[in-house]
């Protein structure tokens, strides 16, 4: 017993011993580089990536759990290490490409405020400009009375050679008038400065409208192909309803042709069950008796006959029509003649009645064949009244209808 | 007796179809394309230049190298698991190199604005 419990706490311990064995160096690596990966931008921009990233890690450890110092379990962490840096980096390739199409976004909104600043300036500009224009023909105006005043002054000296009070005012008007010219020759100056920094603005003005042309250019480019794709993908739509029409109308018409296909075996079924039905090159053959149809040398239906003839009219409409012949047999007694006559009327008076019963009458032709289509010995009397019958022929469908 | 004789016929197709596909395993060739595709995307990408990238491209190489001539020892088992190591190390020298391009365009995208906010302050 003693040696047993020793043999179990010997189990548990190696089990114990292996369960605490220390991971490989790639594992905690790896298990770091997921932290890492985990805790940047790739949480947030690249979750698809660091799902993979988790799950080669994973890997990792199921073979560590099962192998700790196997190579496997060495290269998935290795592999899950790396997996982990790439996830790492495409979070930051997601940052860096938001922070691009912010930093886009407003150098136009900026080239924009620009090009408004550029606008008003040049409002402003223009308005100085009148100011200037003024302020240029008031100096003229000043020149012209500065002139004015020394002609007058000339005259008064030349009128008034004496008198030292009309020097003196005379020197004082030179004074103010010398005053002004030079008030009026500082303005010019500054009209002059004015009218360049105007050019300069207009060049600036010029230059934001050509880039904010250029834009609009670009702009309208876009425009163009958005409605391009549009109408190809209007094409593309157009043309599935298109298809999806005619696969419609297919499975309509397969399951139409499928209906009439089972109409039809139902009818010669049904047919069949009525009288004998043959398959034979000339089409399907109904043989009806002729002592059930008809007295002997008669050609009027019995009733008998004309409830077995409903029957056959009944089955016949159901199906899509056919082409009947309605032949008439005879067996060899009588004259050649006679019985050829006979057959006639026997095959019209059965057409007729088919046709009473509403088969259509553009279907069905009526043929008498005497006594020349023998099917048993004449020597007999049985031989005789299977001779004497009436054949309705049911011609094959056309292919093409089935299409 | 039949039924014995059916499941015993059953056994044997399954034996036959196990051990051909295992033989089939054992034979299969190393499959370096993607590591090869991997490295070479890598180069077009410009791994070459980006110190981080360069690293990791050169890495790809020398695994794929160690996985070829482990294939030609017959330890295809690490040959394989080698062969992952390469596949990892060329994607992220790709990844990489894109990083480093995105950064550039980023950095330069900013420094453009903060040029035109100066020029027109």
């Amino acid at each position: 017993m003693k040696v047993l419990q020793l043999c179990i706490l010997t189990i548990s311990a190696a089990y114990l011993a292996g369960c605490a064995s220390v991971a490989p160096k790639e594992l905690v690596d790896a298990r770091s580089a997921y932290q890492t990966a985990s805790a940047g931008p790739a949480q947030e921009l690249a979750p698809a990536d660091l799902h993979k990233a988790q799950l080669a890690l994973n890997e990792a450890e199921q073979s560590f759990h099962k192998d700790s110092d196997s190579t496997k379990t060495k290269d998935l962490s290795y592999v899950a290490q790396r997996k982990s840096e790439q996830a790492g980096a495409l979070g930051a390739i997601a940052a860096a490409k938001s922070t691009k199409e912010r930093a886009n976004a407003d150098f136009q909104k900026q080239q924009a405020a620009i090009v408004e600043q550029g606008k008003k300036d040049l409002r402003e500009s223009e308005k100085q400009s009148a100011v200037t224009q003024a302020e240029l023909e008031k100096q003229a105006a000043l020149k012209t009375a500065k002139d004015t005043a020394d002609a007058e002054l000339k005259a008064s000296e030349q009128r008034t050679a004496a008198g030292q009070q009309a020097a003196a005012v005379q020197a004082e008007r030179a004074r103010q008038a010398s005053e002004q010219q030079a008030a009026a020759e500082q303005r010019t100056a500054a009209a002059q400065t004015e009218l360049a920094r105007q050019a300069e603005v207009k060049a600036a003005k010029e230059r934001t409208d050509a880039e904010s042309q250029r834009q609009q250019a670009l702009i309208e480019q876009g425009k163009r192909d958005v409605v391009e794709a549009e109408k190809r993908a209007a094409v593309t739509r157009a043309e599935l309803d298109k298809q999806a029409a005619l696969n419609r109308a297919k499975a309509s018409a397969d399951a139409e042709l499928k209906a009439s296909e089972q109409r039809t075996a139902a009818a010669m079924a049904e047919l069949a069950a009525i009288a004998s039905l043959k398959e034979e090159e000339r089409g399907l053959v109904l043989t009806l008796s002729g002592s059930i149809l008809f007295r002997s040398a008669e050609a009027s239906l019995m009733p008998a006959a004309q409830v077995k003839l409903d029957q056959v009219t009944k089955a016949l409409l159901t199906i899509h029509p056919r082409s009947l012949v309605v032949e008439g047999h005879t067996d060899s007694q009588g004259s050649d003649a006679y019985n050829q006559a006979l057959s006639q009327r026997r095959a019209d008076a059965v057409r007729d009645y088919l046709v009473q019963k509403g088969y259509p009458a553009n279907q069905i032709q009526a043929r008498g064949q005497g006594e020349g289509s023998p099917i048993a010995k004449n020597s007999s009397a049985e031989g005789r009244a299977n001779n004497r019958r009436v054949e309705i022929v049911i011609q094959r469908e056309v292919q093409t209808s089935k299409k | 007796m039949k039924y014995v004789s059916r499941i015993g016929m059953t056994l044997l197709a399954v034996a036959v179809v196990a051990t051909g596909l295992i033989a089939g395993c054992a034979n299969v060739p190393l499959r370096t394309e993607k590591s090869t595709s991997n490295i070479r995307a890598a180069e077009e990408a410009g791994a070459a230049t980006v110190p981080q990238a360069s690293l990791h491209l050169q890495l790809a190489k020398e695994e794929l190298e160690a996985a070829k001539k482990l294939s030609a020892k017959g330890d295809k088992e690490e040959a394989r698991s080698m062969l992952t190591r390469a596949e990892a190390d060329a994607e992220l020298a790709i990844t990489l190199s894109h990083k480093d391009t995105e950064k550039t365009e980023a950095r330069e995208a900013v420094e453009r604005v903060r040029q035109l906010r100066k020029d027109n302050l």
